[in-house]
């Protein structure tokens, strides 16, 4: 990375009458491996460099990047920028809220560095865990296993005196895997993410993971039944918990999506100005407080600062049950009046900010598991999720079991096969009764921009259950 | 030109003096503008170039890959590829790269869209055509992606082929009251054949077509599609012939090869013609593209393939590498007998969807799934649309869906945005199928 040419952009971008200019680059190690049904099926390790430009010029806004690190290259991307910002001529002026210039640096430790683990250790460990998963009396004829690794270094400097150097390991991996039983298939999906070194790998403990979700997948094949469909308690597993809190809280919350800046991609928001939902609104029981919190250590979402070089703190979507605060870039807080909580982000020099979560969860209640399936006289225990949807209000959703067993007088019984609830963002939070003290987090990576930055975060939430909903 | 072309030569010929049994190179110098924009203002101009060599060689069945940027480092990027597939593991289904010496098609790209430097022109024209049909309320926002790639492919197996890809593409969406909104799009490999005021008509028209939405009723229905929202599910359909997700039972056509899978009027294609948006000449082994039937006349008729997965299945490359997985370039579903207005006189009690986003699958070997649809969904009572609805859930299974097809329409349209689950664009008609599941939020 040539810091002197990032700077030079910035300063030049200055000289082009660039009312706020930044300038941000990226340097990214990758590494991907794939195992296909125990076969290696590729391995790619590229780095990745290049840099862009912002500016923010009579009320519009420029951007442009390129990968070709040269002085002729900047000074284009630059003019690109001012030009573009220029030809925006739009009636209302884009501003930023306030912020005044930070210097600093930061990273995340390394125990074991991803540098230092040879290609053919990482292939060696991804093997064992395929080797783990066959050795057993399952027929999984369908298996993917992938791990990467991306190892990030930025720099970020704006015309307000910012300059913020980072270094961010990130390792993720997922698994595909289809179970056939008396030659009906059922399938599953697991992703793990951490920002750390090597050492995650194995704290995952995958082959655990992924051998439960294959007998699992059996047992249900072969006992699962039908939910007879009606009202009835629903205690959801960490993960169900958590893809609710990211898609009904998390995704609504976003300021972008509330001013309509993501109307015709990712939509609105139930949530608006004038409309029946604002800060202050009920929208759960009191129980409920959903916290987005980009500093969770080694989280999948991790960081120190985002990209427009905003310092990143927890915050509180939803608190107590009501709407409390939105997740904010300078350009949406300016907007609303307020400042930005450090909620910009972007995948890559070549892509624009804009308002991210970063891990998003339910915070932890008071029961244990066993206390809040003991007080069910009859429902269902939906472990974890496959098909799931929200439309783009982030109001009408449904989520259908993967892991599900019938409970009934406080007991689990058997498999219950796709169970699936579909409702609104407003009985789902109004619905929880119960919340477990432990918190669990799965990776994930969320989908937004144009074009689509898919976003390193984890969902996250404790058990809890939901009294008296319809479940089919 | 040519300079490109030798550089990209000479990283293939390093790779196979460093060892390598086959080595492809190729080189994208992509120049990619877009403008986004919303509640009738445009937010952000961006502009983004990108100059890279994807590099992918095999040695000893060992298959492994890297991106060089803007040539730097050559030398050094390619020594550590050969270093890193000595140390891979073997992999008894690759296949080798394809070999020969072909002829490709003559580059048609559009060097206008590639000399574009602001098209904002475009928007203002979109959202004055909403604003048209709706009226001043009017709230617009869609994006405008203008993309010019000059390509240059190497392989140590023969091809060796220069392509120039060009495209166009408009998403326009309308609202013309808070739950009332239409989505238009126009896409196209050229400008001469881009009209922007026609995704800003349609949008707008759905938009105010759309106005005080009633809550919808679960149940089954007669169901007519959208071309944008039938497009949608084609770029999904067309995943699942990839050879790939057979392979791992991702698809509802495992197993399936030669029996029936849609009604008889269904016939699909991969086609990667000249007007698409993703028209390019050769795949990423550097294999003239085809056209390919997938489905004909209901009956599954070919998975995709590319020289590994071919290998697997017995048969030949279909030309659409994808390297690692083979990919749809462009599917076209056949016309159908119907006008568009026949199709709707079909229909005595049904649904008119016009889009949809968020489709999620339970389970992808057998295709139980859901998808939501948004923007205009309309009960069609004897034929006419009688009123706007909202918050209905399509929650059906993929393989039946496409056995229920009743009717299809001659008119089709070309079809891409952000929302498709698929990268894949579409040539869609409207499509009418029978006795679909629609549910409801309680």
């Amino acid at each position: 990375m040539d810091k002197d040419l990032v700077d030079f952009s910035l300063e030049y971008a200055r000289k082009k009458g660039a009312e706020y200019a930044e300038a941000r680059a990226n340097t990214t190690k990758r590494e991907e491996l794939v195992v296909k049904n125990g076969t290696l099926d590729a391995y790619v390790s590229s780095v990745d460099s290049g840099f862009c430009v912002r500016v923010l010029l009579d009320g519009g806004i420029g951007f442009a990047s390129s990968n070709r690190w040269s002085k002729e290259e900047a000074k284009a991307v630059v003019e690109t920028a001012v030009k573009f910002a220029k030809a925006a001529k739009r009636r209302e002026r884009i501003s930023f809220a306030d912020e005044t210039g930070v210097e600093a640096q930061w990273h995340v430790e390394e125990k074991q560095k991803i540098d230092d683990i040879q290609s053919e250790s990482k292939i060696d460990e991804v093997m064992t865990i395929e080797k783990e998963l066959t050795a057993q009396k399952i027929k999984i004829p369908g298996r993917i296993l992938s791990c990467q690794t991306a190892l990030i270094d930025k720099y970020f400097v704006n015309s307000e005196g910012s300059r913020i150097r980072s270094y961010l390991p990130r390792i993720a991996a997922y698994a595909l895997i289809t179970v056939v039983e008396n030659g009906k298939p059922e399938q599953a999906f697991k992703m793990f993410g951490h920002s750390s070194g090597w050492e995650a790998f194995q704290e995952w403990k995958m082959a655990d993971v992924l051998l439960h979700e294959a007998k699992m997948l059996q047992r249900l094949i072969k006992e699962g039944k039908p939910v007879k469909p009606g009202k009835m308690d629903l205690v959801c597993g960490t993960e169900v918990t958590g893809i609710a809190a990211h898609e009904s809280c998390g995704h609504p919350i976003e300021a972008d999506r509330i001013l309509g800046r993501e109307m015709s991609q990712a939509g609105r928001s139930f949530i608006y100005q004038g409309g029946p939902f604002w800060v202050g609104t009920r929208i759960g029981n009191d129980m409920v407080t959903i916290v987005d919190d980009p500093t969770v250590k080694n989280s999948y979402g991790y960081y120190e600062y985002d990209d427009e070089g905003i310092k990143a703190r927890p915050r509180y979507l939803y608190k107590n049950g009501r709407i409390d605060e939105f997740l904010h870039n300078r350009e949406t807080a300016a907007k609303l009046d307020t400042r930005s909580n450090g909620s910009s982000r972007s995948i890559n020099y070549n892509r624009e900010a804009i308002v991210r979560m970063a891990n998003t969860f339910l915070q932890p209640g008071g029961w244990s598991e066993e206390e809040i399936i003991e007080d069910v006289k009859q429902g269902v225990y939906m472990k974890s999720f496959t098909e799931w949807n929200i439309d783009d209000r982030r109001f009408n959703q449904r989520y259908v079991g993967r892991e599900a067993y019938l409970v009934e007088n406080g007991e689990l019984k058997h498999p219950i096969a796709k169970p699936i609830i579909e409702t609104t963002t407003k009985t789902w939070w109004s619905s929880v009764d119960a919340i477990s003290k432990e918190v669990g987090y799965d990776a994930a990576t969320c989908g937004k921009g144009d074009p689509m930055q898919g976003m390193p975060v984890y969902t996250g939430g404790p058990v809890i259950r939901l009294r008296e909903v319809y479940v089919k | 030109m040519s300079e490109i072309r030798e550089k990209t030569k000479a990283i293939v010929a390093k790779g196979k003096a460093l060892g390598a049994d086959e080595v492809v190179a190729q080189t994208s110098f992509g120049r990619y503008r877009q403008i986004r924009f919303s509640n009738n203002q445009i937010d952000i101009s961006t502009a983004w170039n990108t100059y890279i060599t994807d590099v992918h060689l095999g040695w000893k069945k060992r298959f492994v890959g890297t991106e060089i940027q803007d040539f730097q480092n050559t030398d050094k990027v390619m020594k550590n590829l050969v270093k890193l597939a000595k140390v891979s593991k073997e992999n008894p289904t690759y296949g080798g790269l394809a070999a020969g010496n072909f002829a490709y098609k003559k580059p048609s790209a559009d060097t206008k869209i590639r000399d574009f430097e602001n098209p904002t022109e475009h928007v203002v024209e979109a959202l004055e055509a909403a604003r048209r049909e709706v009226g001043d309320d009017v709230n617009v926002g869609g994006t405008l992606f203008a993309r010019y790639e000059d390509v240059h492919l190497v392989s140590s197996e023969g091809p060796t082929g220069t392509d120039a890809r060009s495209s166009i593409e408009l998403s326009v969406r309308a609202f013309s009251q808070r739950d009332a909104s239409g989505h238009g799009v126009e896409c196209s490999s050229s400008l001469k054949d881009f009209n922007p005021a026609k995704a800003g008509e349609k949008a707008g028209r759905i938009a105010k077509l759309a106005q005080n939405p009633k809550q919808g009723k679960e149940g089954r229905y007669s169901i007519i599609f959208d071309p944008l929202i039938f497009g949608s599910l084609l770029g999904t359909w067309g995943s699942m012939a990839s050879a790939y997700y057979v392979m791992i039972k991702f698809s509802v056509f495992t197993d399936k090869l030669g029996e029936k899978v849609a009604s008889d009027n269904v016939t699909l294609r991969d086609k990667p013609a000249s007007y698409s948006v993703a028209n390019r000449a050769f795949d990423d082994e550097g294999v003239p593209l085809q056209e390919n039937v997938i489905i004909k006349h209901g009956t599954l008729n070919t998975l995709l393939h590319n020289t590994s997965t071919a290998k697997v299945f017995k048969t030949k490359t279909t030309g659409n590498a994808g390297l690692v997985s083979p990919r749809t370039w462009n599917i076209e579903m056949d016309p159908g007998d119907f006008t568009q207005s026949e199709l709707f006189s079909q229909v005595k009690r049904g649904l008119y969807l016009t889009n949809t986003w968020y489709t999620r699958f339970q389970n992808y070997a057998t295709g139980d799934f859901s998808t939501l649809p948004r923007d205009g969904i309309f009960l069609v009572e004897n034929g006419e649309v009688t009123q706007s609805l909202k918050d209905l859930r399509l929650s059906d299974n993929a393989l039946r869906l496409l056995k229920q097809i009743a009717g299809i329409s001659k008119e089709r349209q070309h079809v891409r945005w952000w929302g498709f689950e698929s990268v894949t664009p579409a040539l869609a008609p409207y499509v009418l199928a029978e006795d679909i599941q629609m549910t409801k939020p309680t």
